[in-house]
């Protein structure tokens, strides 16, 4: 067991933490918005929570509060990105699709610039040596794997919910919920201002698992293999972020024995994967299961 | 800042931004048609650098499948810049068919196009790095022939440089698009195109065959892709297999300036960021990777349609 740990231990929490960040963007895309921010704001937690950790400035707080520090990073790093996507959000929510999607790229290309460039976020170096709140690797289940479960429960309630129902609305017709008294910006801002404080929370507990922090770790490839997650998992189930996180996550790990033509292997299944699973792994599920509920004799619905 | 500092960032800027405005035009061409962003486009004008790298120089480096090889022909640049620009437009039609059509024909989710043709960039860029490696590559300065790397204008006591390149780079880029101004609007395939563009339904009815067209669509964009890339690789290198990506992102934020789907509208992006990053100060220098962007965020903002997009009509 203890062998498999040191071996799998630390797959197995990249992945759980690659499915949160799926689900930072499928909160967004539950309202029908394609934002493709949660880099960004992935990058801003882990940088609060790096610097929290090491700046000589919190120095008296971190002997004050021991290991209460670390819920402390992810607090503030949730506050601080919420805010963020908030002012970003109103005007940026204006846009519709593809325009929304671009400004999105647009603001985690400006972030990652300026990471690049500042003295406080180490430059292009970035932050090394942050402090572990766990010995081993594989420990860090115990803030990745609560969080997922805090998340899912989440999603399981936002889809019963008021909330839930106005961003389905919004996603279906935006003008059809708009003359039914929702307000579509005000819920097409919330949504994206949870996937960011997600993604911040994710990038905060992500630093000391990463030990270190610096710019690549907000970039334009991460924002499509996040959206390719949820698409390729099934953007219309609160398990699809799971699924196709847990499982692209891992197809690296899976093909590493090709080593040099993994990469290319791996841009083969998106690809496929798009044609082949229009609906995600969880929309083909749920067909297998209507196909096999379905009895014999029994009138198919109409759709 | 005085005129000749002026001049010379300007002429940098038009230089470098009429190499943007083609490579925009290959996104602007797929969104007129299809209303979908070709995520490839950036692998597509990696492809390119790569072509006519080896096409005119021939000698590989110390990574990857290809290492020290030595292609036994090599054409002159000229050449090599054509054939590598023909090979993209064949790889762009390889991406319709391999990522594209597939979706079209099942109806899927437009984010899905996102998706696929960024798994054939991935592909792509990878395939690369598999033979060549992932080593920076510069072209040998003689590569044009006998002329000499740059001139030298002095102007009231002070030096502006041009270099042979950047002219170069403009005149490739001038007269590429002149003869695409002329094919779209002056050829019976730039009416069809024009068509399709406006209305694929009717156009179909008109007895227009639209894949046929999307597939002109995809080479004329692979074509100016590769082009694009080739030329930026022998002003600063190839910068490894993923140095498309960044311009791949600037290119967007090139079309989007200048309108969604507009051709003038890429020309005059193209040459605004051209500028506007030709003229960021030597001390903000590191931000310049920004610019294109920052650009790219304020147009969204006070003026999503662009420069000179058509507004679009919210339809109930």
């Amino acid at each position: 067991m203890e062998g498999f740990l040191q071996n799998y231990g630390f797959l197995l929490v990249t992945l759980v933490q690659q499915s949160l960040l799926a689900y930072s963007l499928y909160f967004p895309l539950m309202a029908g918005q394609l934002s493709l921010a949660s880099p960004g704001f992935y990058a801003l937690g882990g940088y609060i929570a790096a610097i929290m950790a090491t700046v000589e400035y919190f120095a008296p707080w971190r002997n004050a509060l021991g290991w209460c520090i670390f819920p402390l990073e992810w607090l503030i790093a949730g506050i601080i990105s919420g805010f963020l996507a908030l002012l970003v959000g109103i005007p940026a929510l204006r846009l519709r699709g593809i325009y929304l999607a671009l400004a999105t790229i647009a603001f985690v290309e400006i972030l990652r610039v300026i990471c690049l460039n500042l003295e406080i976020t180490g430059g292009a170096i970035g932050i090394f040596g942050i402090p572990q709140l766990f010995e081993s690797r594989w420990s860090y289940i115990l803030t990745f794997g609560p969080l997922l479960i805090l998340t899912l429960f989440f999603s399981y309630r936002l889809d019963r919910s008021r909330v839930g129902r106005a961003f389905k609305a919004i996603r279906e017709d935006e003008l059809a919920a708009d003359a039914m008294g929702i307000n579509p910006t005000r819920y097409k801002v919330l949504a994206f201002v949870i996937g960011a404080v997600l993604a911040g929370v994710v990038g905060a507990m992500s630093a000391p698992f990463l030990n270190t922090w610096n710019a690549r770790q907000g970039t334009f490839d991460a924002s499509i293999a996040y959206l390719a997650y949820v698409l390729i998992g099934g953007s219309r189930s609160m398990w699809g972020p799971l699924l196709g996180g847990a499982l692209l996550a891992a197809l690296p790990e899976i093909l590493r024995p090709l080593k040099d033509a993994r990469l290319i292997i791996n841009g083969l299944v998106l690809v496929f994967a798009s044609i082949y699973l229009p609906q995600g792994i969880a929309g083909a599920i749920g067909r297998i299961r209507t196909i096999t509920a379905r009895k014999p004799g029994s009138v198919r619905s109409p759709k | 800042m005085d005129a000749v500092q002026f001049l010379q960032n300007f002429l940098n800027g038009i230089s470098i931004g009429s190499v943007y405005a083609i490579f925009a035009l290959g996104y602007t061409l797929v969104f007129s048609i299809l209303g979908i962003i070709n995520f490839a486009h950036g692998a597509v004008f990696t492809l390119g650098a790569y072509l006519t790298y080896s096409m005119s120089v021939g000698q590989f480096g110390i990574g990857g499948l290809l290492a020290g090889c030595q292609i036994p022909f090599q054409f002159s640049f000229p050449l090599s810049l054509l054939f590598g620009a023909i090979i993209s437009g064949v790889a762009g039609v390889l991406i319709e068919r391999l990522a594209f059509r597939p979706l079209r024909s099942r109806g899927a989710d437009p984010l899905l196009a996102l998706v696929s043709s960024l798994g054939v960039a991935l592909v792509t860029v990878n395939i690369i790095q598999y033979l060549v490696g992932s080593e920076i590559y510069s072209f040998p300065g003689d590569v044009y022939g006998d002329i000499k790397p740059a001139f030298m204008f002095h102007i009231s006591g002070r030096i502006v440089v041009v270099r042979t390149v950047q002219v170069i780079i403009f005149a490739v880029s001038m007269l590429i698009l002149t003869l695409l101004g002329y094919l779209i609007n002056f050829t019976r395939i730039g009416k069809a195109l024009q068509a399709v563009a406006e209305n694929a339904a009717t156009a179909s009815l008109l007895g227009i065959n639209v894949d046929r067209f999307i597939l002109y669509t995809f080479f004329l964009s692979g074509f100016l892709g590769g082009m694009a890339g080739s030329l930026v690789g022998t002003s600063f290198g190839i910068a490894g297999p993923y140095f498309g990506v960044t311009y791949g992102l600037k290119g967007l934020a090139v079309m989007v300036l200048g309108g969604l789907g507009s051709i003038p509208g890429a020309v005059l992006g193209g040459m605004v960021i051209g500028l506007a990053e030709a003229f960021v100060p030597t001390e903000y220098n590191a931000y310049k990777e920004a610019v294109a962007f920052a650009f790219l965020f304020a147009v969204l903002l006070i003026r999503p349609q662009g420069l000179l997009g058509r507004s679009q009509i919210q339809k109930v």
